[in-house]
């Protein structure tokens, strides 16, 4: 097995705890706030996580029903957020072998512009549909979700990164 | 998988997915099909009904901490500011009570001297409250949410008003929530009246980035009789709003070398942003006639057709202005009437017959 020098190696994950953490972040972004632009998309950022770390269980399919959810809880055009969220997927499997290489921020700086491109096909979409400009504060939003991306990329490893067997000095 | 976990498991022999490019070529093609099926068709209600049922009770559970914010800065918000809105609160009482007072008398006397002409008597809608429970997330319009929904009998179409006027427009509706469309969404249309000068028209909503929170009188010719400061309320002809409510201020008229229109630009009268407390009306068709063609359709007040009625609604009305009263006496009157016939309000009641004449062409 090909890894970095110095990395650990992780434990299997538990597929439970990868349900658990989409609903929570599917949650989390239903929180009624009301029209704010620069909204992270929490759920955005799980996804893109999970599509790196874990191909084989979270792919596009996945997505797509988080998507649909997301669209009716928001309102917005049916099949907008599940074709970002499609499209995301798809790109964050394609550059799962290379990010896996990067420390996290690297990761971070990686992803900022894919997070872009995805909030900009949305933009793209709502326009063509004949909606109202969103205003300049939806830049903020793929800023603020690589921000998040090394804080919840440490979060959803640290179940992984424990010993294979806890002893009194490990108990983590 | 991930090359740096201990995840290990053999690959299956017979379990192989379509490739991740084909995978994502039918995912797209299946947002773009949902996407136009509920753009343009909107025949995807009821998939949106079925999801939104299942995840209401996340959705409530979510808007409980947010509401507790909301409660406690208010809680602890300034005696001086609780004091001055409660003085505003009571000034405004005063004067709607002198109104009140008016408005009785006024009352009896349009009905005598309604069974004096023996028109058909005004209508009442039934009307619900509701609360708003928040804007909608959706940065592309502008829509809020409200805590009634099918159950409550709320329809689809239904004007939703606050204390001071027409607040916007009941669009999708949820088992136990409905979404109202504001007047200043870009999509959003209503038939007005000027009572000044008797004039109709359709007011939509500001589509141009730089205004927000404003609507639009369109298709008014430049040399239509419209100032600053003119009122415009329903007018009725569509058979959903029922006559007289007040739905905007006229803020600024420019008329325009270039086109055989002006520019004509209003405020809203209610409270369109930050709105709480609104009332839901029956839609007047359907409060009229509860069995007629509008209930067995129920999704007639789509925008796209709201405008095609108004439009036919001003023809006919047009036509009859002149026959007027004895068309509705005989009782005869039929669908578009009904709304019509009491659509003229108590106070423009008069001034109507001449204003069809000097009406522009629409």
């Amino acid at each position: 097995m090909i890894m970095p020098r110095g990395q650990q190696l992780l434990l299997p994950v538990n597929p439970l705890f990868i349900v658990v953490s989409l609903l929570a972040a599917l949650a989390l972004n239903m929180l009624p706030l009301g029209r704010q632009a620069w909204q992270p998309d929490l759920l955005m950022v799980l996804l893109a996580f999970w599509a790196l770390n874990q191909p084989q269980r979270v792919g596009m399919g996945v997505a797509f029903l988080l998507g649909l959810c997301m669209d009716v809880d928001r309102s917005s055009l049916l099949g907008q957020h599940a074709l970002a969220y499609a499209l995301l997927v798809f790109a964050a499997g394609a550059m799962g072998r290379r990010l896996s290489w990067f420390s996290t921020p690297v990761q971070a700086l990686h992803l900022l512009p894919l997070f872009a491109v995805v909030h900009g096909l949305q933009v793209l979409l709502r326009m063509v549909a004949g909606g109202i400009v969103p205003g300049p504060l939806v830049v903020v939003a793929p800023l603020i979700e690589a921000l998040l991306w090394p804080l919840v990329s440490g979060l959803l490893l640290a179940p992984q990164r424990r010993p294979p067997d806890s002893d009194e000095n490990r108990p983590l | 998988m991930n090359p740096n976990t201990l995840d290990h498991s053999a690959p299956s022999l017979f379990k192989r997915r379509p490739s991740r490019v084909s995978q994502l070529a039918l995912y797209s093609a299946l947002a773009l099909f949902l996407m136009v099926a509920d753009a343009r068709f909107r025949i995807t209600d009821p998939v949106r009904v079925a999801v939104a049922t299942v995840l209401y009770p996340v959705q409530w559970v979510m808007l409980k901490p947010v509401q507790a914010v909301h409660d406690a800065s208010r809680y602890l918000g300034s005696l001086d500011d609780a004091q001055a809105r409660e003085q505003a609160a009571r000034k405004e009482l005063v004067a709607m009570a002198q109104r009140a007072s008016l408005a009785d008398e006024l009352i009896q006397e349009n009905d005598h001297l309604r069974e004096l002409l023996q028109l058909r008597d005004r209508l009442t809608t039934p009307g619900t409250a509701a609360e708003v429970v928040y804007d909608s997330p959706d940065l592309y319009t502008r829509r809020v949410v409200i805590d009634r929904g099918q159950v409550d009998g709320i329809d689809q179409g239904s004007p939703v008003l606050d204390e001071k006027g027409v607040v916007g427009q009941v669009t999708r509706v949820y088992p136990l929530r409905a979404e109202v469309t504001l007047l200043i969404d870009r999509d959003q249309a209503i038939p007005v009246f000027n009572p000044r000068t008797g004039a109709r028209s359709v007011a939509y909503g500001d589509p141009s980035p730089l205004r927000t929170g404003g609507i639009e009188l369109r298709f008014m010719p430049s040399n239509a009789d419209v100032q600053e400061g003119d009122l415009l309320t329903t007018s009725g002809v569509d058979g959903l709003y029922p006559p007289g409510l007040p739905v905007a201020k006229v803020v600024s008229v420019e008329r325009r070398a270039d086109s055989a229109f002006s520019r004509i630009y209003c405020e809203p009268v209610g409270r369109v942003q930050g709105v709480r407390h609104v009332v839901v009306l029956k839609p007047l068709d359907r409060a009229t006639h509860p069995e007629a063609e509008g209930a067995a359709e129920p999704l007639r007040a789509g925008k796209g057709k709201e405008k095609d009625k108004a439009k036919d609604g001003k023809g006919k009305e047009a036509s009859k202005d002149g026959k007027g009263k004895e068309a509705s006496k005989d009782g005869k009157a039929g669908k578009t009437d009904a709304p019509a016939t009491p659509a003229a309000p108590a106070a423009p009641a008069a001034p109507a017959a001449p204003a069809s004449a000097r009406k522009e062409p629409a």
